[in-house]
């Protein structure tokens, strides 16, 4: 059988269309702060390599709001899971392989739009590069956005109520800023960034513009490029991290006793 | 006759997480479970809540693992015998996308089976067809066990189980369920069902299988595990001045599990619970002198009130 079911696929895309409210608010939040911080100010005509600072600012929103999408969808397996739903699942052929690719296409078809409507917007209002940075970031955008998916269904696991779903949102607005997302850091706070979890990320999505480079918000001043391997360090760091803890949470649950 | 499902010395432990009062302790849950069902059989699995009836049914269908032992579901580990459709199970709460609608539900179980079983025939079946379209959250807690039962019909499984089938439901739907299971019985599937509700085991299981802590106490048919466990009431009235007399007499008979004395106007309400009911019938009236005499067959509630207290069975 096919490793990823084409009907429940289907049904999943129904279930997040009803869920429009929440569809709208994950596109919505990142598209906004895009067109206060990117979009708006003087500053975004600034030019950033083939690009400006528009479309930096881009970049970044556009990786919180892929994260955010990713996360949330984690987040509810782990609701999935509590109320019961994967106790049904298990009574059928279904495998748990076959089950984590519907649940990872379904992600990674989200962060697709979410970057895709954000992109659009970003394209229309001024952030400006060349095609291809174009689409090398948006690739790297959504191939590393499915990491955090891992970090919802953390989180979900961790909480066990839906109390999770303020802890998932929370925790990233400030795992953002600590990522050197929403405001370009200097000094030690960017040497305390480098090893947050969306630091690497976001990084690595900036560098087909930036080369790597950054600059510091609070003196102006342009930082030289950091290597490609410390980025990439800490995604593969983190991406172990939140793996090994999903793989701990699971067998935990499992061995109580509903 | 072919071996549906086959346990040996089947056993789960769970850790109690520690409290302020105790460290972590390790249950057993299910100890040392051997049980073999044959195929057409209509099995009870009975016991109070926390017997470890539904632990057993999770390793049966291998939602969880057994800590040791082994379960074998025809003969092979119970994934694989799920993967072929060869058994499915109704379970007990939960389960279900609120969000999906009652048909996007079971489009959605079909599409995981290989033969992909036709979606409007089960919903006929379970007579789900007028609430297709409505979201599952809608629904009322009889209509989504119905909902649960038409998922578990799909892939047509020769071993149906269910975990406490009727939890939830009103007397009408829990009669029309049974009539339902009857019908799938006489189809030749073999059902095991989980219950404490002790009326279901006596009118609709040939065998009943009895669980306490985790064990098999009492393995056998219906009417035997009642004869065991339950035997006979008899009742009778008796004048206040005999009453004490008698009911030393009575308590003296190796036959009398108990017999208490109830003092009401005028008379004592003796109520006796024995083995042999036509002897103490005899003694009753022949004897001692005792008036307006009734005799019930001893229901599987007095069975587990009976065991439970640990008295001789």
């Amino acid at each position: 059988m096919n490793l990823v079911n084409p009907t429940y696929y289907r049904l999943e895309l129904r279930r997040l269309r009803r869920d429009y409210v929440t569809l709208f608010f994950t596109i919505a939040l990142p598209a906004f702060f895009f067109l206060i911080f990117g979009a708006s100010p003087e500053y975004g005509d600034e030019p950033v390599r083939n690009g400006n600072v528009a479309m930096w600012v881009l970049i970044n929103m556009t990786a919180y709001g892929a994260v955010t999408a990713t996360a949330g969808l984690g987040g509810a397996v782990a609701l999935e899971r509590m109320q019961g739903w994967s106790r049904q699942i298990g009574l059928t052929p279904l495998t748990d392989r076959q089950y984590v690719s519907v649940k990872a296409t379904v992600s990674a078809t989200m962060a697709a739009i979410v970057i895709l409507v954000i992109y659009a917007l970003g394209f229309a209002t001024g952030a400006e590069a060349p095609l291809r940075e174009w689409l090398l970031s948006g690739a790297i955008l959504l191939a590393g956005s499915l990491v955090f998916a891992l970090y919802g269904l953390n989180i979900g696991l961790a909480f066990r109520s839906e109390a999770a779903v303020s802890a998932a949102g929370g925790s990233l607005v400030i795992l953002s800023f600590l990522g050197n997302i929403f405001i370009p850091l200097g000094g030690w706070q960017l040497t305390v960034a480098r090893f947050t979890p969306l630091y690497g990320y976001a990084a690595l999505a900036r560098r087909p513009l930036t080369g790597g480079a950054s600059f510091d918000q609070s003196t102006g001043e342009v930082l030289a490029a950091s290597s490609i391997w410390a980025d990439v360090a800490n995604m593969a760091g983190w991406f172990v991290v939140l793996a090994t803890v999903s793989v701990w949470l699971v067998a935990r649950s499992r061995s109580r006793q509903a | 006759m072919d071996v549906c499902l086959d346990t040996k010395a089947l056993t789960r432990t769970f850790s109690v997480p520690a409290d302020r009062t105790k460290k972590a302790t390790r249950i057993r849950a299910v100890n040392k479970v051997d049980l073999t069902i044959r195929a057409g059989e209509v099995v009870a699995l009975l016991g109070p809540n926390g017997a470890g009836k539904s632990t057993l049914l999770d390793m049966v269908l291998g939602l969880i693992t057994p800590s040791s032992g082994e379960v074998r579901v025809f003969g092979r580990p119970p994934r694989e015998s799920i993967g072929e459709g060869k058994v499915s199970a109704l379970l007990q709460s939960g389960g279900l996308l609120r969000d999906l609608t009652v048909s996007e539900t079971v489009e959605l179980i079909a599409s995981t089976y290989h033969h992909r079983p036709p979606i409007d025939h089960a919903l006929e079946r379970a007579g789900l067809v007028a609430l297709a379209h409505r979201k599952v959250g809608k629904l009322s807690g009889g209509e989504q066990q119905r909902l649960r039962f038409a998922l578990a019909l799909l892939p047509q499984p020769d071993l149906l189980i269910l975990d406490e089938p009727t939890a939830g439901m009103d007397v009408n739907a829990r009669h029309s369920f049974w009539e339902q299971m009857h019908h799938e019985a006489h189809q030749g599937r073999t059902i095991v069902f989980a219950t404490h509700y002790l009326q279901e085991a006596e009118t609709f299981a040939q065998r009943t299988v009895m669980m306490m802590a985790g064990q098999v106490v009492l393995d056998g048919s219906t009417d035997w595990v009642r004869a065991q466990a339950g035997g006979h009431r008899v009742g009778a009235e008796i004048t206040p001045d005999r009453a004490e007399a008698a009911l030393n007499q009575l308590r003296q008979r190796p036959d009398v599990l108990a017999a208490t004395g109830e003092p009401a106007q005028d008379t004592v309400r003796l109520a006796v619970h024995t083995t042999d009911s036509d002897a103490v019938a005899r003694l009753l009236l022949t004897q001692l002198q005792a008036t307006r005499l009734e005799i019930e067959r001893g229901s599987l509630d007095q069975a587990f009130a009976h065991l439970t207290a640990g008295a001789p069975a």
